[in-house]
């Protein structure tokens, strides 16, 4: 008796715990569901939370707690909860999302929105844009029909992040070398690889090591990760004076497309980085270390130079910043193979409805989130995001916006705790003016302007381009004018349809590629050569003609939807 | 005679059916009890196979699966007629195997010099320590390795220079042909120590008459362990051994993924890898299930055969 008494008291919780396992499920989608009900009310300020999938990791994000956050929520009574890629891709990411049918309310697929839409996973936001979203209109204005989706389906599913009318008033690529090697030097005229190249060289004799005895490290390139697409491939479209258009080089009148490593300027630029390599000026492991070695590399200020892009080595370079190590940050230059190439890095692309952000199918009150989206597009929106809040982040003197100097001194040196502080820079959610945009009381919309630019650089940074006589990077770089616009926009933002092959030959050349460019760069310079034509035998076989000629497809497409 | 011997038969059947249904009966609460389980294992285990039907079609996840193109063997094809696939099931079970037999020798190793141990404190601290980086995670691993092996002010290359068996640092993350090595013994110093667990307690588990005996008989050490410890934990050992030859094929992308760099990527990536990389990233997710049926099968046939073997040589059989 007392046995058939525990075994029933056993299956008894057995039976309980399964229950309480199934019974927590449908206890949720009941909340779901109710909370589904209450769309209907107009702008309300109960507390809501938005999960957002965004594809670009941010370790700055600060979970609502900065002085923006605090005040977003305190406004709009939207909590705002990021997920980001975990140690894989953002195609990882949203891939996975698809496989398990399940979405947050917002997403910020990067390039893979034609996944999501193919999976019917975004709603199309026309209607909501139209009827809730004046604001968000009255940003892209004439531009509205960049957002459309395709020429087959004309729904907008993603607001671009992009800055409406912006200007670039300074330059964040090129190629990167300390001030101190500038300095030492006398300033030498930095245009071409073989200058970069001798100013490295020259300063790396003089000076092995550091003071405290570390060896110093040439040239070292962020190679070992995906970045070796920003530090390694792109670089060579810009010193031979093509845009960058993803993997493609687009000929500009006639939209044939073959892939950049085809190009035989190009062989030349990988030669160079041979060359560097066989001198012993190249990182011997560039296409080894992972980007924490990198970052830890520059932030110990033993590398002299970078090829990079701002955003990918910001974060080192402001641990040099925050130690005051000055004369150890980077300058940077537009360096082309050799005088008869400008680089193009700015040729216009007009307004690039690039990447964004969408609502999914399972949101709970999209209305609700437009609105909040329209909220942030306002003007009002649009200055807090970008300046702050008045009397705490920025004050107005004589109608003109200030930084208050203690805000600006804390963003210049220690930018890693003034985004995550004050929230600055951790909003962009929503449809929004570039920089140079004035709004109704004549200041600028974002806190780029040219006076600002100048007075955000460092004293090392002022002293190097006094030497040279500009006032901002920028006026390295050739001027707006000297390329024709792109009709397309720029390649990256096109991609293929999921269910083509051209997709799978894409998959593949990259894995092709990843292979041999970082294979010639090391290889012997007397095999270069041959482990060049290796790899364009490699691309051949796996028919990249065919990815290429379906993607001047795409590209024509591109032009004729945008140029109606 | 004869139709006496056939009735008897099925008077036995009879009476062995009716047994069982009796025993049912009077057992009810133990196949209550193991009910949940096999729902359990039905629901997770066996209701998703329904996805197989994936890998015969074009899928595309708006629609019901039912509501598809069929396609018939067309992604096998192209998975087997693809010869990136045989690469990286070449890394795949290389890679593997090596890890098998590191992974069932050092710590059957380790835990017999830990069992010799007369010092109980001594002993678990050693234990303890030697189990914690398995909760470490590969990510962190990765660091570590890597730092470890680099050539600027990396552990290994500066204690190799100063014994002066180099004078140039090596590159140990660029050579392909060491990264199979590197991972295993990777992995080898994150698991030895946890693997080691389950030996011990199985060599608690051996009579400690028959040590006593053969130290009457006049064993050494030496003996005992090979007379005695060894035999004792052989059921377990070859459990756990035809358990892990069945995961051979998908020891998971975790490790590789981490380690590996541009470089030695031919003799990096996995069958998972790949799986992610041309099937679910590309939105294939037919091609990928059709990697995952492929690894399935093999997994089963290698148990089998495991086993079968094992039935040969020993007249036992695990499974």
């Amino acid at each position: 008796m007392k046995k058939v008494k525990l075994g029933l008291s056993l299956l008894l919780v057995m039976t309980m715990l399964f229950l309480a396992a199934c019974g927590n499920n449908s206890n949720n989608a009941g909340s779901t569901n109710s909370g589904s009900s209450n769309s209907g009310e107009e702008a309300s300020l109960e507390p809501m939370t938005l999960r957002l999938a965004s594809g670009d990791a941010n370790p700055q994000w600060d979970n609502m707690q900065s002085d923006i956050g605090k005040f977003i929520k305190e406004k709009t009574g939207i909590t705002i909860e990021q997920e980001f890629p975990v140690g894989g891709s953002d195609a990882d990411m949203f891939a996975l999302m698809v496989a398990s049918d399940e979405y947050p309310d917002l997403v910020m697929p990067k390039g893979n929105v034609n996944k999501l839409v193919d999976a019917g996973a975004l709603i199309d936001l026309r209607p909501l844009l139209e009827e809730h979203a004046p604001n968000i209109m009255k940003v892209y204005g004439e531009y509205i029909n960049r957002l459309v989706h395709s020429a087959e389906d004309d729904s907008i599913y993603v607001l671009p992040l992009d800055g409406v009318g912006q200007t670039y008033f300074d330059a964040g690529g090129g190629f990167q070398i300390q001030h101190q090697v500038l300095e030492e030097l006398g300033y030498p005229e930095i245009k071409t690889v073989k200058d970069y190249e001798n100013a490295i060289k020259t300063y790396l004799e003089k000076n092995p090591t550091t003071e405290d005895g570390q060896p110093r490290i040439g040239l070292s390139l962020n190679g070992g990760e995906w970045q070796i697409l920003i530090s390694v491939t792109n670089p060579a479209f810009y010193a031979t004076g093509a845009p960058d258009d993803g993997e493609f080089y687009v000929n500009q009148d006639t939209y044939e497309v073959i892939m950049h490593y085809q190009r035989p300027e190009e062989r030349e630029y990988f030669r160079w980085l041979n060359h560097m390599n066989d001198i012993g000026l190249l990182d011997k492991e560039s296409f080894v270390q992972k980007y924490d070695q990198y970052k830890s590399k520059i932030a110990s200020g033993r590398v002299l130079g970078i090829i990079d892009q701002d955003w990918d080595y910001a974060e080192a370079e402001n641990a040099l910043k925050a130690e005051g190590k000055f004369e150890q940050t980077y300058a940077n230059f537009p360096v082309t193979l050799d005088e008869s190439y400008q680089d193009a890095s700015f040729m216009g692309t007009g307004y690039l409805a690039s990447y964004g952000i969408g609502i999914t199918v399972d949101a709970k009150d999209p209305v609700r989130i437009i609105k909040f989206l329209d909220y942030l597009a306002s003007e009002e929106g649009q200055i807090l995001v970008n300046w702050g809040i008045e009397g705490q982040h920025y004050t107005v003197e004589d109608g003109k916006r200030v930084i208050i100097p203690e805000v600006l001194d804390m963003k210049v040196n220690d930018n890693n705790t003034f985004k995550k502080q004050t929230g600055i820079g951790n909003y962009f959610m929503s449809a929004r003016y570039g920089d140079g945009v004035l709004d109704s009381t004549g200041n600028y919309f974002t806190t780029n302007f040219p006076d600002q630019i100048v007075a955000q650089y460092s004293e090392a940074d002022k002293k190097t381009l006094a030497a040279y006589g500009k006032t901002v990077y920028k006026d390295f770089w050739p001027a707006d004018d000297a390329f024709k616009e792109r009709a397309y926009g720029a390649g990256w933002t096109i991609n293929f349809d999921t269910a083509s092959d051209a997709n799978v030959i894409f998959q593949k050349s990259q894995d092709i590629m990843k292979k041999y460019i970082p294979q010639a760069i090391l290889a012997d310079p007397a095999d270069f050569d041959k482990v060049y034509d290796e790899f364009m035998a490699e691309l051949d076989k796996i028919n990249v003609a065919k990815m290429n000629a379906e993607y001047s497809e795409l590209i024509k497409k591109r032009v004729e939807m945008w140029s109606k | 005679m004869k139709s006496q011997t056939s009735n008897q038969n099925s008077v036995a059947k009879i009476s062995s059916t009716k047994r069982f249904f009796r025993t049912m009966v009077q057992q009810k609460y133990l196949y209550f009890m193991s009910l949940p389980f096999v729902i359990w294992i039905i629901v997770f285990s066996y209701v998703p196979i329904w996805g197989w039907l994936m890998a015969f079609q074009n899928y595309r996840p708006r629609n019901n699966i039912l509501n598809q193109d069929w396609v018939g063997f067309k992604h096998f094809i192209e998975l087997f007629s693809d010869e990136r696939f045989y690469l990286v099931l070449r890394n795949t079970l290389a890679m593997s195997s090596m890890g098998l037999i590191v992974s069932f020798t050092v710590p059957v190793i380790f835990a017999l010099l830990l069992n010799e141990l007369r010092q109980q404190f001594f002993k678990r601290t050693i234990q303890t320590i030697a189990y914690l980086p398995h909760f470490v995670s590969w990510v962190v691993v990765s660091g570590i390795v890597t730092k470890m092996l680099s050539t600027d002010g990396g552990a290994v290359n500066e204690l190799l220079m100063a014994l002066h068996i180099i004078d140039q640092p090596i590159q140990f993350m660029a050579k392909g042909e060491w990264f199979w090595g590197i991972v295993t013994i990777a992995d080898a110093w994150k698991e030895t120590g946890w693997n080691t667990i389950i030996f011990l307690a199985a060599m608690s588990g051996i009579d400690p008459e028959l040590y006593e005996a053969s130290t009457v008989d006049g064993a050494g050490r030496f003996r005992k362990m090979w007379h005695i410890t060894l035999p004792g934990i052989r059921t377990t050992f070859m459990v756990l051994f035809i358990l892990s030859i069945g995961h051979l094929i998908s020891i998971g992308f975790e490790k590789q993924f981490l380690l590996s760099n541009p470089l030695v990527n031919d003799y990096a990536e996995v069958l998972d890898l790949y799986a992610l990389n041309y099937g679910i990233n590309l939105s294939r997710y037919s091609y990928g299930t059709a990697i995952g049926i492929f690894n399935s099968v093999v997994s089963i046939i290698l148990v089998f055969l495991a086993n079968f073997i094992y039935k040969k040589v020993t007249k036992e059989s695990v499974i």
